[in-house]
């Protein structure tokens, strides 16, 4: 596979996390540090679950799936009752502990040396049409009540809560659906890459994802989407290693918080309203 | 086990424990008064450990002046955090969740400073920076590492609570922890408050970071260890510095049995779990008042 | 006067810590009543109306509606059950028009399902379409219309507290909580909140608890006045008689008043 075809199904993939991040912590202002952390599980369970188990592709993805979303609920329920950094600490917590359990399980893990040899079935067609697919899924959200809701609750809960608006079932399915798009950018980043390691899907990954979040801002999914392919590009353009790359981000983001905190494209979002009512008018000329 | 390992334990835990109540004491400090969690921290702990690191290499100095450069450390880079990552958003009253971005976006720069500057590796503070190694106690062999610990901690907090309880500046910071606007009311310059208090907490953050570097090794990664004070002060509750060192102490205590008993791969899951069903029973922490919402 | 109690609050205490807010205050409201809570700052009157909405517990005491006791339900519950408020310091949603803001009041009672709304089902146009509609009708009564794809924050005071009353409105309740609803306002918007909060009273058929300290407020809308003074009710009454009792002129004023 072309070089530009391997990074466009990588930036497709990263997106598709990315996205979860903009949900939980972009428009519901939850900060999770272990978001990553379903990433590494939904690329482990779907990889051993083809590798070693010879499940067919499609059913390994959806378990592992069904499995984030299940321990998302639990890890969330307990946790998004309590104060804001203590929920950042605890979903950090569970980071270091998937990371944990994913290093001391050699035997099913491969460990700290990760797990290779895994097929390469996530073919150019799957990765993008899951990026259009989930970018419909989040613009469809932002468009009905739970968008609406998310901002509230994210402005103001209090006032939310007596609108009657149950913030915790609410936070709680938010959190659960950005930990599916994790899990399943995970999967499909593992049958790309064809390797999976613990030490990729730590805190420093989620943080990055918050990072390009705000980058483009948070009230812009157009944002994000730029904002995650420019973050990706940039370095890989530049030639950085890993952690000046990290250290660029985390200045670009300072400035972006001091100096334009909406992020670069603020409330911008790609519409496609004026095109169609450019079209609709001309329909009128002609009628 | 025998009495004599478990009483090893109970002091190796007691001396990580001390370590952990100065990381957590110098974290909350922060909290109290901005009222949100400081994860930069952690950056300057790791900062202050290498500072301490390379003058004890480079210069070949003895304990004492080691520490007082990572304290110093400590000091100069948390005002430095407080002007880059801070400042601007709190006069421009931002919402709290910026805070978090920029607080752990500075804990990863700096660790990413010190993964550039010093590779991605181990490192040690030089072998004989403490003469001796360990002294018997009875039948017990104790670490003289762990007994500095503990007694830095120890004259570290009288320090503070004399500050905090008698000087002019450490008034100040308890008043602006109480209330800001109130304190800025009464003619006191918070921003001077704020930045003394980045200070305290510097100091703390590097003292910790010099005993932590000496106690373990080195590693870019030693700012993470923050994270055990933020554990800590979710424990202890907001509000009550002596709360938040009790549970420092214990969360110490408990670590090392934990890893002498299931070992340290997995005593974070553990940690977690722990966590998670004190926060459920307990939200406001053993000490802390109930955080309520002004309606 | 024989109208059926809507709410009722029985020996309701809270204490924060070692400070007693509310010391066994009891109170009823009645059907299509406007009653009053007054005092000075401090007295435990945001703390009454917030334990009946639901922002905290009560320490000790029961608050009855519709047959249960609320005292120990979730806000969003008791919203729900038909209890809807404003706030003291006007809470509004960050980023949104007005239009939105209302319909926010109608996310709970939406058809849809998460799945649904994942997936842009018809059904969730459809609903917003009509809730749209819906919060159309509360913004006419507040007089905002022109206002509504306005965003909320950039609004005056007096308009940004006429949105939180649409909003509540739109929660259609039977029972109205308004925390200070004059606060910030100038003498004319003030006259025209009152005349908003009476024709509204006698459209809706809501009952309303009315927390304030203008006299010019209270006077003109309630019926019944209980007074607050340190946690503690010290006199409840008709407008004139509260107006006209010295134990109330000595906590507003701090002296007795010798001369009738």
């Amino acid at each position: 596979m072309g070089f530009y075809l391997t990074l466009a199904i990588n930036i497709a993939v990263f997106s598709i996390a990315v996205l979860g991040t903009f949900m939980l912590t972009g428009m519901n202002g939850l900060f999770s540090l272990g978001q990553a952390a379903f990433m590494g599980l939904g690329a482990y369970i779907s990889a051993i679950l083809v590798v070693n188990y010879h499940l067919p592709f499609a059913l390994a993805v959806l378990i592992s799936i069904l499995t984030c979303a299940f321990l998302a609920f639990l890890v969330g329920s307990a946790t998004l009752r309590i104060r804001q950094d203590f929920f950042a600490l605890a979903t950090f917590g569970f980071g270091q502990a998937v990371t944990a359990f994913m290093t001391e399980y050699v035997s099913v893990t491969g460990g700290a040396m990760g797990f290779s040899n895994i097929p390469n079935f996530t073919t150019p067609a799957l990765a993008f049409i899951s990026l259009a697919v989930a970018i419909f899924i989040v613009w469809s959200i932002r468009r009905s009540h739970y968008g609406r809701d998310s901002l509230a609750i994210r402005s103001n809960e209090l006032a939310a809560k007596v609108e009657g608006i149950n913030v915790l079932k609410h936070k709680v399915i938010i959190f659960i659906i950005a930990a599916a798009f994790a899990a399943y950018a995970g999967a499909l980043m593992a049958f790309h890459t064809r390797y999976v390691e613990p030490n990729m899907y730590g805190w420093i990954t989620s943080v990055t994802w918050i990072i390009i979040v705000y980058f483009g801002g948070r009230d812009s999914l157009t944002g994000t989407i730029i904002g995650a392919i420019i973050l990706y590009l940039a370095p890989e353009i530049l030639r950085f290693t890993t952690a000046w790359r990290i250290l660029i981000y985390c200045v670009i983001i300072l400035l972006i918080i001091n100096i334009r905190p909406r992020g670069l494209f603020g409330t911008w979002e790609l519409s496609f309203k004026p095109l169609l009512k450019l079209f609709r008018s001309k329909k009128q000329e002609v009628n | 086990m025998d009495s004599n390992v478990i009483l090893q334990q109970i002091i190796n835990g007691l001396s990580l424990g001390a370590i952990y109540a100065l990381i957590a004491v110098g974290f909350a400090i922060i909290v109290n008064v901005l009222k949100f969690s400081n994860f930069a921290h952690g950056g300057v702990l790791g900062i202050s450990a290498y500072a301490g690191y390379i003058v004890a290499n480079q210069f070949n100095l003895t304990l004492i002046p080691v520490i007082l450069v990572g304290m110093a450390t400590g000091a100069l880079v948390a005002v430095l955090v407080e002007f880059v990552a801070f400042r601007w958003i709190r006069l421009q009253k931002g919402q709290l969740v910026y805070f978090f971005v920029t607080s752990v976006t500075m804990l990863m720069l700096l660790e990413q400073i010190l993964i550039i500057r010093f590779g991605a590796f181990f490192d040690t503070y030089p072998y004989d920076l403490i003469k001796v190694k360990t002294i018997k106690i009875g039948e017990l062999t104790v670490s003289v590492t762990y007994l500095i610990s503990l007694v830095a901690t120890i004259i570290a907090f009288g320090v503070l609570i004399y500050v905090l309880k008698k000087t002019k500046i450490g008034i100040a910071i308890r008043a602006a922890s109480n209330d800001m606007i109130a304190t800025s009311l009464m003619g006191i310059n918070t921003n001077m408050v704020i930045i003394a208090a980045f200070i305290v907490s510097g100091m703390l953050g590097g003292l910790s970071g010099v005993l932590y570097g000496i106690s373990t090794s080195l590693a870019p990664q030693i700012g993470q260890v923050v994270v055990k004070g933020f554990i800590a002060s979710l424990l202890g509750g907001l509000g009550s510095l002596t709360g938040v060192a009790v549970a420092a102490v214990v969360l110490g205590v408990l670590e090392v049995f934990l890893i002498a008993t299931i070992g340290s791969g997995l005593s974070p899951v553990v940690i977690f779990l722990l966590m998670i069903t004190f926060l459920l029973v307990r939200p406001q922490g053993f000490a802390g008042v109930s955080f309520a919402d002004k309606a | 006067m024989d109208r059926p109690v809507v709410l009722s609050i029985n020996n309701l205490t809270k204490m924060f810590g070692g400070l007693c807010a509310v010391n066994d205050f009891s109170g009823s409201l009645k059907e299509n009543q406007i009653i009053g809570i007054i005092g000075p700052n401090g007295a435990g009157k945001t703390t009454i109306l917030n334990t009946v909405s639901g922002v905290y517990p009560p320490t000790q005491g029961q608050i009855i509606f519709k047959g249960t006791d609320i005292s120990k339900f979730q806000p969003h519950k008791i919203n729900h059950m038909g209890i809807a408020r404003t706030f003291q310091n006007i809470r509004l949603f960050q980023d949104m028009t007005v239009l939105e803001t209302i319909m926010t009041a109608y996310s709970w009672r939406s058809p849809y399902s998460i799945f649904e709304s994942m997936f842009s089902f018809p059904r969730v146009a459809r609903y917003e379409k009509e809730i749209k509609e819906k919060s159309m009708h509360f913004l006419e009564k507040v007089n905002l219309v022109e206002c509504a794809e306005v965003n909320a924050q950039s609004l005056p005071y007096g308009m940004q507290r006429r949105v939180e009353i649409a909003r509540a409105l739109a929660s259609e309740p039977l029972v109205l909580l308004l925390d200070e609803p004059g606060a910030g306002l100038n003498q004319t918007e003030v006259h025209d909140l009152v005349e908003l909060i009476k024709g509204l009273h006698k459209e809706l058929g809501l009952s309303i608890i009315l927390i304030d300290h203008r006299m010019d407020v209270i006077m003109n809308l309630c019926e019944w006045i209980y007074v607050q003074d340190f946690g503690k009710c010290i006199a409840q009454g008709t407008p004139e008689e509260i107006q006209k009792n010295p134990i109330v002129i000595k906590a507003y004023l701090g002296e007795e008043i010798n001369n009738a």
